[in-house]
């Protein structure tokens, strides 16, 4: 049985390889903005985007931690990105919008200012995070530059990863 | 590879199920060592075990089972008596069986283990010298086996000649073959000899079971295919010409009857709980039904319709909850199997204790949620163990207290509404309140104070602290202190009660309350501030309504009297850290929590009624947050968060009489004003001007003023409760929200009941003045007014405190 499923698993990690191989010159990113700073995350890590909605409080929790809120019948923790950041709470308005991000089992909803664009970006122009940033802990996962614009593309696995 | 490793897992899953069965077997063999039924259905599990494992090639086990056979062989010939010593070595065999079932679970192979030792031992015993090594007498009947008699015509007996290693392929497929044919016909004949065997015999419980599960076992090891054995009637294992036991031999086929009568399919679990999931979504889909057909009902009242949804409601909610209960049924297992292995582990208790201890065990076909009978065993093991080596003395004490030689210990079970109770009752020394008191405050677990202060209630709840041991010293039964916290921890994991009566002397009882299912259960939804909580309504004892007046603060506690015991209080605002922005409403209400023997009073603002919860998993993201057992999805679509009964007892021990005193510190700040800013004044205005306006005219006052472009900004600004507002300007025509929405909107909440509004307007209208007072406008200024009018105003809506001026 065990056999079985390693040859599964096996032959999707090929797949993922190939799908990985063919795309490698170009990321795709979705933008956003939080306070004055545009950041991006890779399009395949958005499960969806969704307009504000109500949530819960759940006590105990940090600042950022708004509580968690119910998507289509799974409660979903939902995160306060300005806060996360460091900017002071804002209240929500017509552009606010809750980024629902997947990776593994791990799903959580964060909230931004402003949706930007889909962002298809040269993988040669994504450079590494500043050297003063740069480092295991770092949330940064590169800068990315096009049309005079910079971009600072966020690692998903750290944003879903608890830090308290 | 993949069939092999699915013949293996069915013969683990069937080996557990035998071997488990056999503990219980083998105690009972002990004391009625006649027993020929009883001996036979243990030979069978071992000869079971036996061949399904030589043709698995686990040889180490095969060896094993090979010698246990050949005493119990001997047993069920009458040719040895099974003497405790005796027993004794079998029970070794058997706990080394276990062993190795284990080892080829984890490693697919039995090797590893070292059986010698015990082999030798039981092939002492069944030499027949009656040279047991610990034997002092034992009476081995010394007669050759009959060989006639012990070769019998059964496939088993050809089996074990087969040598199975050195086949090929097609050789095994054929001796399978062979085999199934065999059995079909011994099926046959057994078929004809029950029909002939007529009416049942007083049946004895363990036995059809394992027999059944056995005829699985091997039909699903020799017959490839293997369909259900329902219909498949064991075979005839001992087809003994003795007519000693030929009589019991006819008569067993039927009272196996109603075994086999019942229709049995193995599902897998995962199975089981995902269904269990999809019932959950539909209970939550059902929930948000109701509340739709009840805003609907209020909005359409006395349409035609109305009535037809209705049905159409009810129905969809009765069935619903006849599926949750169906499907919870099939994840429902006996208690009895938990049950099981309880005599064994009296008997060696028993033994190593010197003591001389009864089980007596009832309501074991008593039906709980898989999940929780994995979940219930550890804490009986425990709570056992210490009845046996605390509760019932030594028989000589036993003796000279007038009591019968032998304790016993009763073991029981029983449905009690939606909950079971499963109860251990011993007749032993009881539970000694100063001698309990005195341990703890020797090991340090309670103070003088706390001594004191306990009714012997509490006193007996001290057993269930950790550290806490009566034993002078650390035996291999218990000593250590940590026993009976690993009940209380497991039990209130499932959020059961526990609940201990005890007389000195005479005995101690325990009694654990268990809900039956764990995934969806009955909450009391609370409210505090604008947040809701759901408490499991297993824990809540009662709720009561008290005024503030009734909380008294002792040594820096807040606590309540509730009729004659003293229950102490805290506030579920102090736990969950909500903020208390307001308060007016002089009561409280105060739901009565009770886990374990512990009681606690929660205070929460209001009672919103009892419903019906899947509880869901926060992720991983947030669990393990204090307090919070998780979360679940109410009828309006919002998540609510359920409160985790028994860490927020553990919280509540760490908050100080909060209850009291933060009530205080909000009235505090409500009214006590030292300064003229301390006053605070919204205005919501859309026009710039106007706010500028009334500003111009307030802050000669002194006092402090907030700004709101509109309803909304106003109804955010109030509801984050930065601020505490004495009043509010309200101007009626504004975007978003308007005047008198947000007037609407600010009456809603209880806190701001008594909260100043009053409306700026141009509107000069007498329906817009009426409109006005409706929406809960205290006052009604048109512009333009005065700056000295709208002072004078505010002044008297505040109440200003002419000092400050």
């Amino acid at each position: 049985m065990s056999d079985k499923l390693k040859q599964i698993i096996n032959k999707q990690s090929e797949q993922q390889d190939v799908g990985l191989d063919q795309s490698e010159d170009i990321v795709q990113l979705v933008g956003f903005i939080i306070g004055e700073e545009e950041y991006a995350v890779p399009i395949l890590t958005i499960q969806e985007i969704i307009k504000p909605i109500s949530w819960t409080r759940v006590p105990q929790t940090p600042q950022y931690v708004l509580g968690v809120f119910n998507l289509r019948g799974s409660v979903i923790p939902l995160i306060d990105l300005r806060v996360k950041f460091g900017l002071a709470s804002k209240n929500h308005n017509d552009e606010t919008r809750f980024f629902v991000l997947k990776q593994g089992d791990e799903v959580a909803g964060f909230v931004i200012d402003r949706l930007t664009a889909a962002i298809r970006i040269k993988k040669s122009d994504i450079g590494p995070p500043p050297d003063t940033i740069a480092s295991e802990d770092s949330m940064i996962e590169g800068v990315g530059k096009q049309d005079g614009r910079i971009l600072t593309i966020l690692k998903v696995n750290k944003l879903l990863a608890r830090d308290f | 590879m993949d069939e092999f490793q699915e013949i293996l897992q069915d013969f683990l899953v069937e080996s557990f199920e035998l071997v488990e069965k056999l503990d219980e077997d083998l105690v009972e063999l002990e004391n009625t060592p006649e027993d020929l039924e009883l001996l036979n259905g243990i030979f069978r599990v071992a000869h079971t075990v036996k061949g399904a494992s030589s043709f698995l090639n686990f040889d180490v086990l095969t060896h094993l089972t090979h010698h246990m056979e050949d005493v119990l062989n001997k047993a069920r010939h009458g040719e040895l008596v099974i003497t405790p010593n005796i027993m004794d070595v079998v029970l070794e065999s058997i706990d080394l069986m276990k062993a190795l079932l284990n080892t080829i679970r984890d490693t697919s192979s039995d090797a590893g283990i070292d059986v010698e030792a015990c082999v030798i031992k039981l092939d002492k015993i069944s030499g027949g010298d009656g040279d047991v090594p610990v034997v002092e007498s034992a009476p081995v009947v010394e007669e050759k086996p009959v060989q006639v008699e012990v070769v019998e015509t059964t496939p088993e007996a050809e089996e074990d000649e087969i040598d199975y290693d050195n086949m090929d392929a097609d050789e095994i497929e054929a001796e399978i073959e062979r085999l199934l044919n065999q059995r079909q016909e011994e099926d046959k004949a057994k078929r004809a000899a029950k029909v002939a065997a007529g009416e049942a015999v007083p049946s004895l419980p363990p036995e059809p079971d394992s027999e059944e599960a056995k005829t699985k076992a091997e039909t699903k090891v020799e017959s490839k295919p293997a369909p259900k054995p329902v219909p498949v009637t064991p075979k005839p294992k001992a087809k003994s010409k003795e007519t000693k036991s030929g009589d019991t031999k006819a008569a067993a086929p039927a009272k196996r009857a109603p075994a086999q009568v019942e229709q049995t399919i193995r599902v897998d679990v995962k199975r089981l709980d995902h269904l269990m999931n999809l019932i959950g979504e539909l209970v939550l889909a059902k929930n948000r039904l109701i509340k739709i057909n009840d805003d609907v009902e209020e909005r359409y009242e006395g349409e035609e319709f109305l009535e037809e949804l209705n049905q159409v409601v009810s129905i969809v909610s009765l069935v619903t909850t006849d599926l949750q209960i169906a499907v919870m049924k099939t994840r429902m297992l006996p208690i009895g199997k938990v049950f099981n292995k309880f005599p064994r582990m009296i008997r060696d208790l028993t033994r190593e204790l010197n003591k001389k201890i009864e089980l007596e065990i009832s309501g074991e076909e008593t039906e709980l949620d898989k999940s929780i009978v994995e979940e219930i065993g550890d804490p009986l093991v425990h709570i056992i163990r210490n009845s046996c080596d605390h509760g019932i003395e030594q028989p000589d004490v036993r003796i000279a207290n007038d009591k019968d030689e032998t304790g016993t210990i009763k073991l029981k079970a029983y449905n009690e509404g939606n909950a079971i109770v499963i109860q251990i009752d011993d007749d032993g020394k009881g539970l000694d309140t100063n001698m309990l008191k005195n341990k703890s405050l020797e090991n340090g677990i309670i103070t003088e104070k706390e001594a004191d202060s306990m009714n012997d209630k509490d006193a007996f709840t001290l057993i269930f602290r950790p550290g806490f041991s009566t034993a002078a010293e650390v035996t291999n039964v218990s000593g250590r202190g940590v026993g009976m916290d690993v009940v209380k921890t497991n039990i209130e994991k499932l959020n059961g009660i526990i609940d201990i009566d005890s007389e000195v002397g005479k005995g101690t009882s325990i009694k654990l309350k268990i809900p039956l299912t764990l995934a969806i259960i009955q909450a009391l939804l609370v409210g505090v501030q604008e947040e809701y909580y759901a408490i499991p309504l297993s824990s809540v004892l009662e709720t009561v309504r008290i005024s503030n007046e009734e909380i008294y603060t002792v040594e820096n506690r807040s606590v309540m009297r509730l009729r004659s015991e003293v229950l102490s209080l805290v506030h579920i605002g102090d736990i969950f850290e909500v903020d208390r922005i307001l308060d007016t409403s002089g009561y409280s209400y105060v739901v009565v929590l009770g886990l374990g023997a512990q009681k606690l009073g929660l205070i929460v603002d209001s009672l919103v009624g009892q419903e019906e919860i899947v509880i869901k998993s926060l992720g991983d993201y947030l669990k393990g947050i204090e307090g919070v057992a998780g979360a679940t999805i109410r009828g309006d679509g919002g998540v609510t968060l359920i409160v985790d009964v028994v860490a927020l007892m553990q919280i509540a021990k760490g908050v100080k009489a909060s209850a009291k005193t933060a009530q205080a510190s909000v009235a505090q700040i409500s009214n006590e004003k030292t300064k003229a800013s301390d006053y605070k004044i919204m205005i919501v205005d859309d026009s710039k001007t106007d706010r500028m306006i009334m500003r111009k005219a307030l802050e000669p006052l002194g006092v402090t003023l907030i700004e709101a472009n509109d309803g909304q900004e106003a109804l955010n600004t109030l509801k984050s409760g930065e601020h505490n507002f004495d009043a509010m300007l309200i101007d009626i025509e504004m975007p978003r929200m308007d005047g008198y929405s947000l007037a609407g909107e600010i009456k809603k909440y209880n806190k701001y009941k008594n909260l100043p509004l009053i409306a700026v307007t141009s509107r000069t209208g007498k329906s817009d003045r009426m409109r006005g007072v409706e929406s809960g406008m205290v006052e009604y200024i048109t512009k333009p007014y005065s700056a000295d009018y709208l002072s004078s105003v505010v002044q008297r809506n505040v109440n200003f405190k002419s000092e400050f001026l």
